[in-house]
């Protein structure tokens, strides 16, 4: 189908005006209806409308641009794609959860689809200006829907600590661009991926601003401490936006900036780069290190999956050193399937919530004799996160880690170290998803009621299972657009 | 188009798994009827493979996963190394669930399991691309995992969980080999392909360099599955509170998945890497075969001995591929099919013990033979086999293993290298013998109460009888199993060596 007619020059970003429309319009629903469930619908129906649209526009394979500054190509098709997900199943298990909040319910609706507006807007961004300015977009409304679980002391305080670190990152990654444009004397991503050659002290000082103000959003150590507080402060359905769409915002920021305009872009001057990836090297395998060591001594489960999903974008971060194409769609294909294995564990999380049932592993013992399926459905995001065949999360680390040993040209020894890191890791983390497991499927509860949870969640979670179960087994499904994606961008 | 014979024998047990697992409530007393009727079924194919004189008319083969970037294909191969497990597989399955088919305690989830692991194991022999290879190899460590923490003795969470993340992290391990393969079929031919057809041709031309590296990350991964010294203390673990059925699976099939690795992707693939590390293998094999038995005669407990013993002939294993010579490798593989079927007759004997007499401790036991004749019986039959007496299988596992590393040891002048073998096989004699005196011999002993004790089950029976009839064949008549091994090893040798 032709958009074009309809959206005219904004064609390319016609997935995140139908989005932005619907931000603007669910105030005022909630407003003049008053009913939560109506309002519910609506935010559904145009996140819905919105995929539709992204996805019609993604198969269909033609790049648009608009006013230079926003390029939809397979790559921000892909993200796009990924945030219309995560949001979603977000929406999808907002209205049955009990920690949505009931006073601001407009608000609340609008702030998450404004939110993912923010990310979209990013994913295509080529100016160092707008993706800061959709940042902004998505961090702002997440302060606000981290603290809107309001009888929560924990929220606030996750609130108060999210705005205050996101405060300090924002200020940073400010005087990293304005630094940048200094030296280059623009903004522009295109542009300036020939100007950087030359390496200096105050370029490599503004990098480091730059990293450090986007490190904090995708959590990467040493910038990941507000995560484990905040995913365990804010509702489940917020940490699930937050675990898996906001973080692969920064980590898309990280492809476009730094990958592509810094390591691809300045092939010439390859000493030059050669430093920024193994900058990013060490932040990888510190990021995945961490997070598993740190994720072993958790009792809260909220907590444990913070800091497994710390590690996870550890394990992502190996393409910003590795720099490859085939790394790229390896990475990408593993944001995709961490949205499902992550997201659904978080679900699960969320519905046992709703069925009274706490946040500590230990609350979890003998849930497979009261509720099998949600027993199961965590069993396998668990599994899945560890990387066990033939589950989703075991085929998107074969890619992953196999980026590290080689590229088209057959064997590499460079990244090889950091292959056996990850896979190290990958093996530690088996250790506190199988204690999960444990709980469920081997201790005894101290009760074998049945658990009832709301229908929502049960859908969105078996949605969650279906796909990791296909994309182990099928990753084309998926895989053949994330090749399509890094071979746009490179 | 022909039937998909090789994906029967993967489909077969996957579908018996399924439907056990939905053998709830009132019919859960079927579940064990289910799974033997389709291991049975399993094995009836299995041999009408094993019978067929064609092996190579088996091969299956389509794409998977078809990126611009790698071939993944979904392939299934059968020959004269992978025949003989792929029996024992289907074999030990169906004697499993028939031993266990008194199992009372959530019988349909065991079965499940057992039906599940069948499918794991039946996988990692017969798959012929890597991929699959290495996602069947990690599908055994999940159904055994529960197996163990359901059905296991006190200490099961402990060894259920040290199981499962040691043969893990030797599996990563031999990913990062299998990552490393595929990249160099791709600088070798412009593709990364995982079959094993491309792998196994390409990589004897690779560098001396990446043969000795590659080698050295595969072997690791399979040497920690077989368990060799040093990486052996989870198996010892895993045994003593694993259940009967879970044990004889674990010993008698899983363990083959290392030596079974080492022969089909170390050997075929890595000629060079071998010879360079043949004296590594070499040493590994003496120190298990000696310090496993020395560790036998420590044991008090019968499980954990018959799991040392177990490290000690696992050992031999190690020794005969260390050889890297016709015979040395011939009866490696013979040792591993023997070893199958003797040690699942121990860990059968051993685990009525524990049900029948109440405990496993050789002190407290004494005198059983009067008691229980039947029972003993097979304990002897068992540990004869397993001490190499001739007439038994044990014995062609390590009477020309002996000889093919003494041939090995004159042609490198180092005679005395046998005299570690000798001690092997003495200790070995000496703790069977110590612990049957021990168990079923001299005054019935009055530390436990035996008035209550029974004799053998009739399941129970007809799952033992099975296997010490297999025990005497092949003991008798060694070509029925050679046949299968000779043109391989021959092929192996020609090929690469």
């Amino acid at each position: 189908m032709d958009f074009t007619s309809v959206f005219g020059d904004f064609t390319a970003m016609a997935p995140l005006i139908i989005l932005l429309v619907g931000a603007l319009l669910l105030p005022a629903v909630q407003f003049i209806g008053k009913r939560p469930t109506a309002t519910w619908a609506v935010a559904l129906l145009f996140t819905a409308v919105s995929l539709i649209v992204n996805m019609m526009m993604l198969t269909d394979g033609t790049s648009y641009t608009t006013l230079d500054m926003y390029t939809y190509v397979a790559f921000t098709g892909i993200m796009v794609l990924l945030f219309q997900v995560v949001l979603f199943l977000a929406i999808l298990v907002s209205n049955s959860s009990v920690e949505t909040t009931r006073l601001h319910v407009g608000a609340y609706y609008a702030l998450l689809v404004g939110a993912t507006t923010g990310m979209m807007f990013v994913a295509g961004s080529n100016d160092l200006l707008t993706i800061f300015v959709g940042v902004e977009l998505t961090s702002i409304s997440s302060y606000a829907m981290v603290s809107m679980k309001r009888k929560d002391p924990r929220a606030a305080e996750a609130g108060v600590k999210y705005v205050i670190i996101g405060g300090l990152s924002t200020a940073l990654t400010i005087y990293g661009i304005s630094m940048v444009y200094g030296l280059t004397g623009t903004t522009s991503l295109s542009a300036m991926s020939t100007l950087v050659l030359d390496m200096n002290w105050m370029m490599a000082v503004a990098l480091v601003c730059m990293i450090a103000g986007y490190g904090f959003k995708i959590a990467a150590v040493p910038f990941h401490m507000w995560a484990p507080d905040v995913y365990e402060g804010a509702s489940s359905p917020v940490s699930l936006f937050l675990a898996t769409g906001s973080k692969k915002m920064g980590l898309s920021v990280f492809i476009q900036v730094f990958l592509v305009t810094f390591i691809a872009g300045s092939v010439l001057g390859a000493e030059a780069t050669e430093g920024l990836q193994y900058l990013f090297a060490i932040i990888a395998a510190l990021t995945m290190t961490v997070g598993n060591i740190v994720a072993i001594a958790q009792t809260n489960i909220k907590r444990m999956l913070a800091y497994s999903s710390v590690a996870q974008a550890g394990y992502i971060l190996i393409i910003m050193a590795v720099a490859s194409e085939y790394a790229v769609s390896a990475g990408l294909f593993h944001m995709f399937t961490h949205v499902f294995m992550k997201g659904g564990a978080f679900l699960v999380v969320g519905a046992l919530i709703c069925a009274g049932i706490g946040e500590k592993i230990s609350d979890y013992r003998g849930l497979a004799k009261r509720s099998p399926f949600m027993a199961a459905a965590m069993m396998l995001f668990l599994f899945s996160l560890a990387g066990i065949p033939p589950l989703a999360g075991f085929t998107s680390k074969f890619f992953l880690f196999s980026s590290a040993i080689g590229g088209v040209d057959g064997v590499t020894s460079q990244w090889v170290w950091l292959a056996f890191i990850a896979i190290l890791n990958s093996a530690i983390s088996l250790y506190y998803y199988a204690r999960v497991v444990k709980a469920m499927y081997v201790e005894k509860g101290s009760s074998d009621e049945k658990i009832v949870v709301p229908k929502a969640f049960t859908v969105a979670i078996a949605i969650c299972v279906l796909f990791v179960i296909v994309l182990g087994v099928y990753p084309q499904l998926i895989f053949d657009y994330c090749e399509l994606a890094a071979a746009a961008i490179f | 188009m022909e039937m998909p014979i090789l994906s029967l024998l993967l489909l077969l047990p996957l579908i018996g798994a399924v439907l056990t697992l939905l053998m709830g409530g009132e019919r859960q007393k079927y579940a064990k009827i289910v799974a033997g009727v389709f291991s049975a079924i399993t094995l009836v194919v299995a041999l009408f493979v094993m019978f067929s004189n064609d092996f190579g008319s088996f091969d299956e083969s389509c794409a998977w996963i078809e990126t611009s970037f790698i071939t993944i294909n979904y392939s299934l191969h059968v020959d004269g190394l992978s025949i003989l497990m792929v029996f024992l597989t289907a074999l030990l399955t169906l004697l499993v669930v028939v031993f266990s088919s008194e199992e009372k305690d959530r019988p349909k989830y065991f079965h499940a399991l057992v039906m599940a692991m069948e499918v794991g194991l039946m996988g990692v022999y017969l798959a012929a691309d890597y991929f699959l290879f290495y996602v069947m190899w990690e599908i055994t460590l999940i159904p055994m995992y529960f197996m163990i923490s359901w059905y296991g003795g006190p200490r099961r969470h402990y060894a259920a969980i040290k199981f499962l993340i040691y043969t893990h992290v030797a599996s990563l391990v031999m990913l990062i080999g299998i990552f490393a393969m595929g990249f160099m079929t791709m600088e070798m031919t412009g593709v990364m392909d995982f079959s094993f057809a491309a792998i196994n041709t390409l990589m004897p031309q690779t560098s001396e360099m990446f043969q000795i590296a590659v080698f050295a990350l595969l072997f690791f991964g399979f040497m920690v599955k077989m368990p060799s010294f040093p990486f052996h203390t989870w198996l010892p673990d895993a045994h003593t509170e694993a259940p009967t059925g879970g044990s004889v699976l674990l010993a008698g099939v899983m363990l083959k998945m290392g030596s079974y690795g080492i022969i089909r992707v170390c050997l075929e693939c890595f000629p060079e890497g071998a010879e360079y590390w043949q004296w590594v293998i070499i040493a590994i094999g003496l120190i298990s075969i000696v310090y496993g038995a020395y560790a036998c005669i420590a044991q008090t407990d019968l499980k954990k001995m018959v799991a040392f013993s177990s490290i000690s002939h696992m050992g031999m294993v190690m020794l005969g591929i260390g050889c890297l010579s016709d015979i040395g490798i011939t009866f490696a593989i013979f040792q591993m099919f023997a070893h199958g079927l003797i040690t699942a007759v121990l860990f059968m004997v051993c685990g009525m013990t524990g049900h029948i007499v109440g405990t496993r401790e050789i002190p407290l036991l004494g005198g059983l033979a009067g008691k229980l004749p039947i029972y003993a019986t097979f304990m002897m039959i068992g540990f004869m086999a397993s001490l190499g007496l001739p007439g038994l299988v044990g014995f062609w596992g390590e009477f020309p293993l002996v000889y093919g590393f003494y041939e090995f040891a004159v042609s490198n002048d180092m005679l005395w290298l046998i005299l570690f073998c000798l001690l092997s096989l003495m200790l070995t004699a000496g703790y069977y013998l110590w612990a049957m005196q021990r168990t079923l011999f001299g005054p019935e002993t009055t530390k436990i109460d035996l008035s209550h004790v029974h004799d053998v089950s009739k399941p129970e029976f007809v799952a033992l009888a099975v296997l010490v009839v297999l025990i005497a064949l092949f003991g008798v008549w060694p070509d029925a199993a050679l046949q299968f091994i000779d043109p391989y090893v021959d092929g192996l040798i020609l090929g690469v060596f």
